[in-house]
């Protein structure tokens, strides 16, 4: 009886054996990471280090989807041959939750890291996980003037912990089939809202079945809620929000006009705006430059057949406001304080959103944060880029807004906003209904 | 007797028109999924639904496996989900018969405790979870996803449930026999518990073969991450690939299928009953 | 492992004359004890001091009590030790997170009580407390109805019968993007969707109809109908294989009785299938306090956002440990979840053992 028992109880403990030997063949390649840093986050893959080779890993998202990553990599090596750069791709869709999960704590050893958006970077630098630059950039002499201010709008208490690389900007598309169907002459980079409004309802066919929307909102909060920022009189920071009032009067007449479709219906059915966008009974949608690329090579590939014909111009603007102040939404570098090879990881830092790595997201049809009249010239000549001038005149901005300015409160502004704008829109709450909730909450956050 | 067999065939009737209407309702989102999976991803969410495209894509189907390395992935998972599976069965069942049929000190207290972390979100000690498998070197490891995944309370508490409708006399006469209680398990509990341990088993291979939060966290290097992670490949930053995703979708949905459909034959009526005389 | 240690017969004497007199007591006391659960806890007690006096003048070194929880450990152990350092530890911890203030990286604070009162002045969460019990209210009845009945009505010898339980189950194992576009098109807000167009012709105004998931009146009303849709497949497997451990003579014996459908399964398999039900209503309440992924898929569109008409508590502890990063108080809210689970548990298991008993 005894034995029997002490054997099952073997059994029991061999059991529990087996599993820690089954994972030794995963652990094992986590040996052979950089020593001394508590265990290692991501095994090396397979990045083949030479002798002396400093491995770094750059966290990223869409690895394959994003054209200018390989590139800069290929480049940086053949400049530092003694630097590797691995990608460890974090995916798109939780990208920030991962990254500030991967960089808490002591264990990570990322050496560079990519920045998506706004409150994702006031939130890590909240944590203390980021390293300030300003002695990088003072030491080599980097100018920050070449950034339009840019990087003033995402300094943290007189510091910056991140240098923006890719520096997407708002305009309108428009379909140029369309415009030719109705006769109307195509918008011009220097719309106010007013026109803008009146050539969106011009354009408007409301014969059920054969349907044309003269404009179309992505169902965003920045695609409606900031134009009331491009006057430059007011920020989304503010806490006070009733200059947004013309802005969603505006499109909640359009809306109930079936100029533009239905902002609940956008909502639950999930249409993208590319999906919108194509299929070709859109005249006009603002949305951001990321789509340049997108567009040009659905076109090119045959998927997108109804808006081969296509053109931008300039964000339509309030009287008396220059034509060409826009939203700017900047993708950026940061290094982790925790990172274990900080100067090289600058030098990457430094390439990337310097000229050279401009000159290379220019030609895969990106907006780099550095823009030059050259680098804009390169992305005009892209292929598949509108030919009339109007388009390429629209990539010259004058005033860049953040879609979300830098605060420590950012990411529970975003919240409060983001709620608002869905009460407006779906009609849950009336615009000044809306508005006060947002004087209401944001006070009090600000308040905090 | 004519009346009452008119009326059960009426009742018949209705029964299969029920049942047929709910099947339908039940599979809708089945047929969008394999509607969509043949479609252009600016055609998926047009509305109204076109539930025969014009022109099926079939490149969807080859070219999941070109764009992203899916046969790594469903590798990954398939031992994932084996391994997790194959633990989760046997250490909750065999922890559960100590619960349902033993007598001990501390029984109520850790049981209790199962249950207690049944209700905690795992949103909360997920960052605590993650440092702590970091600092023991588990972080990118599958044996990471393994130990979060194999020791969970929901199987212990189903197997004690199901353990307390099996007749404690059963087990009582085969003390007086003079089986030890690690035979009473292997010859008396197990065998009589097919429909549990199949469900658990159903349930443990769904969970784990849809997974995402815990592989999202975990695995971070390519050649480990796991076909639900590959999925969320197809959804990009500035679009999302919704053709090729319910491509992969509707494959990932089959060995769940024959893992359902291999396993409800044990949902018999009588095999505790039939365990019972014998 | 020696079995036996030297007795020195001094001291079992000793033992002895306490013990003895002790289990005299005992069973004096436990024939005067009229209330039967006192009297059955005496006996236990009086059988544990004979094991000891025993144990005494056997000199074992262990009591049949301990041998017997022994075994009863190793049969815990593989799955408890597993459990306890990679669940129970961290959950621990999370509870004490919950009276601190952490970022997860910088030093913690301590709070006290402080994420608590901050908790109760925060709209987000009393709207995502109020929408979750609501949530809750709704759901558990229904699904746990509709289940039972599906798994009655599979468990019939019908034709096409693993056709149809296969089916039922697709909603839980469907991606959940697919299911949730699909109800999202059934339920679409224009006036052209499928049941707004069913509710127009039977007469209800085009103003009037609801936007459903877009709706703040209705939100909640599609989300409960969607998740009892979605999940009743998987209760329904779990009754399933309740049904099977139903003893076919008890229905033989009754069917002799001149029982009907409705009596029998009225008498016979709803008692029989109590250990299941108690099962499945505490692991569908937990799962509904815990809801999160899709109320998320169906209200919150493309930017993700919950809005205080849908909010949900594991969304608010998600978008407070994951976007703003303050962990002591997401504890501190999952703190109050728990409870509330908790308190109904004990409920149910207060229930449970009453109707054992």
């Amino acid at each position: 009886m005894k034995k029997k028992r002490l054997a099952s109880l073997l059994t029991a403990a061999a059991m529990v054996g087996s599993l820690a030997a089954c994972g030794g063949g995963d652990s094992s390649s986590t040996a052979t990471s950089p020593a001394g840093d508590g265990g290692a986050t991501t095994a090396a893959e397979t990045v083949a280090a030479a002798e002396g080779q400093t491995v770094m890993k750059w966290s990223i998202w869409d690895k394959d989807l994003t054209l200018y990553y390989q590139p800069l990599i290929e480049e940086f090596e053949k400049q530092n041959p003694d630097l590797k750069i691995e990608m460890v791709d974090l995916g798109s869709s939780d990208y920030q939750t991962v990254l500030g999960t991967q960089l808490t704590g002591s264990g990570s050893d990322f050496d560079i890291v990519t920045i998506k958006d706004v409150p994702g970077y006031t939130t890590l630098v909240n944590k203390g996980v980021l390293e300030p630059l300003d002695e990088f950039i003072a030491n080599d002499g980097v100018d920050l003037g070449a950034y339009k201010g840019l990087t003033d709008q995402i300094l943290v208490d007189g510091k910056l912990y991140e240098l923006p690389f890719r520096s997407d900007f708002w305009v309108v598309y428009y379909n140029k089939d369309v415009f030719d169907a109705a006769g109307a002459a195509y918008p011009t980079n220097d719309m106010t809202f007013d026109e803008y409004d009146a050539l969106a309802r011009q354009l408007t066919v409301d014969t059920p079945g054969q349907e044309v929307y003269g404009a179309h909102y992505h169902t965003w909060r920045s695609a409606v809620q900031l134009f009331g920022i491009l006057d430059g009189k007011n920020t989304i920071l503010d806490g006070s929000y009733d200059f947004l009032k013309p802005y969603y009067e505006m499109v909640l007449a359009e809306q109930e006009d079936g100029v533009c479709q239905d902002y609940a219906t956008l909502k639950t059915s999930n249409l993208h705006y590319s999906g919108a966008f194509s299929q070709g009974n859109v005249a006009m949608m603002n949305m951001g430059t990321w789509f340049l690329s997108t567009l040009a090579e659905k076109i090119k590939s045959g998927e997108y057949t109804d808006c081969a014909n296509w053109g931008i111009v300039k964000y339509p603007h309030a009287q008396g406001v220059e034509p060409g102040s826009t939203l700017a939404t900047i993708t950026a570098l940061s290094i982790p304080a925790n990172a274990p090879h900080k100067e090289d990881a600058w030098k990457f830092v430094k390439f990337v959103c310097g000229e050279e790595g401009a000159e290379i997201l220019a030609s895969t049809g990106n907006i780099p944060a550095l823009m030059t009249d050259d680098i804009a010239g390169m992305i005009s000549a892209m292929e598949g880029f509108p030919e009339d001038e109007d388009s390429k005149e629209a990539l010259q901005t004058a005033n860049l807004y953040l879609e979300m300015p830098v605060s420590n409160k950012s990411s529970e502004i975003e919240i409060v906003l983001n709620e608002a704008h869905d009460n407006i829109m779906t009609g849950n709450s009336t615009i000044d209904e809306g508005i006060a909730d947002m004087n209401e909450k944001v006070g009090a956050v600000l308040a905090q | 007797m004519k009346i009452k067999n008119t009326k059960t065939r009426t009742l018949r009737v209705i029964l299969y028109v029920v049942l047929i209407a709910l099947a339908l309702v039940m599979l809708v989102p089945f047929v969008w999924m394999l509607s969509a999976s043949f479609k252009l991803d600016k055609d998926v969410f047009i509305f109204p639904i076109e539930w025969i495209p014009k022109n099926p894509r079939w490149q969807n189907y080859v070219d999941i496996w070109s764009r992203i390395p899916l046969l790594t992935f469903v590798l990954n998972t398939v031992k994932l989900t084996l391994i997790v599976t194959f633990l989760q069965l046997l250490t909750s069942s065999f922890a559960a018969y100590a619960f349902a049929k033993l007598d001990f000190k501390g029984k109520d207290l850790l049981f209790l405790a199962y249950i207690a972390t049944i209700a905690v979100p795992w949103q909360v000690y997920m960052v605590p979870q993650f440092m702590m498998m970091r600092s023991m070197g588990l972080a990118d490891t599958h044996l990471a996803i393994i130990f979060l995944q194999a020791f969970s309370a929901f199987g212990v508490f189903m197997m004690k449930q199901f353990y307390e409708g099996i007749p404690t006399e059963l087990c009582e006469a085969a003390r007086i026999d003079g089986m030890t209680e690690y035979q009473i398990w292997y010859r008396i509990m197990l065998p009589l518990s097919k429909p549990s341990l199949s469900t658990l088993t159903i349930f443990t291979f769904v969970n784990t073969w849809n997974d995402f939060l815990g592989p999202l966290i975990y695995l971070t290097t390519e050649s480990k991450k796991t076909l639900q992670l590959g999925l969320r490949m197809f959804i990009s930053q500035f679009g999302s690939e919704y053709g090729l995703i319910m491509a992969a979708s509707v494959l990932s949905l089959i060995p769940v299928l024959i893992v359902f459909l291999s396993l409800q034959k044990y949902f018999v009526e009588g095999v505790a009953a039939s365990g019972v005389k014998g | 492992m020696g079995k036996t240690k030297t007795m020195d017969p001094a001291a079992v004497q000793k033992k002895l004359q306490v013990l003895e007199p002790r289990l005299e007591e005992l069973l004096r006391q436990a024939e005067a004890e009229t209330d039967p659960k006192k009297k059955l806890n005496l006996g236990r007690q009086a059988d544990r001091t004979r094991d000891k006096i025993r144990q005494a003048k056997t000199g074992e070194r262990f009591s049949r009590q301990t041998k017997r929880d022994m075994v009863a450990y190793s049969f815990i152990a593989p799955n408890f030790i597993g459990f306890a350092v990679f669940t129970l530890g961290p959950v621990i911890f999370a509870f004490v997170l919950a009276f601190l203030r952490w970022d997860g990286n910088n030093a913690m604070e301590f709070a006290g009580l402080g994420n608590f009162a901050l908790m109760f002045g925060n709209k987000r969460f009393l709207a995502a407390l109020r929408n979750t019990v609501v949530y809750c209210i709704a759901t558990v009845p229904f699904t746990l109805a509709a289940a039972l009945a599906l798994a009655v009505l599979l468990n019939q010898k019908i034709r096409g019968r693993n056709f149809f339980r296969t089916v039922s189950f697709f909603p839980y194992v469907a991606s959940l993007v697919a299911v949730a576009a699909v109800w999202n098109m059934l339920f679409s807000p224009a006036k052209s969707g499928p049941i707004n167009m069913l509710l127009y012709n039977l007469g209800v105004a085009a103003k009037s109809l609801p936007k459903w998931s877009a709706d703040k009146d209705w939100v909640m009303f599609t989300v409960v109908l969607f998740s009892v849709w979605k999940n009743m497949g998987y209760y329904m497997v779990i009754y399933l294989a309740g049904l099977q451990g139903i003893n076919g003579e008890l229905y033989e014996a009754c069917g002799l009785d001149g029982a009907n459908t409705w009596q029998r399964f009225w008498y016979i398999t709803l008692p029989q299938l109590r250990p299941t039900t108690f099962f499945v209503t505490i692991i569908l309440t937990i799962n509904c306090f815990k809801v999160y992924d899709i109320v998320y898929m169906l209200a919150g569109g493309n930017t993700g956002v919950l809005n205080e008409s849908a909010i949900v508590l594991v969304y608010h502890i998600y978008e407070e440990a994951f976007r703003n990063w303050n962990l002591g108080y997401a504890s501190a809210c999952a703190m109050v979840l728990f409870l509330m689970v908790l308190a109904i548990t004990l409920v149910q298991f207060r229930g449970e053992k009453k109707y054992a008993n």
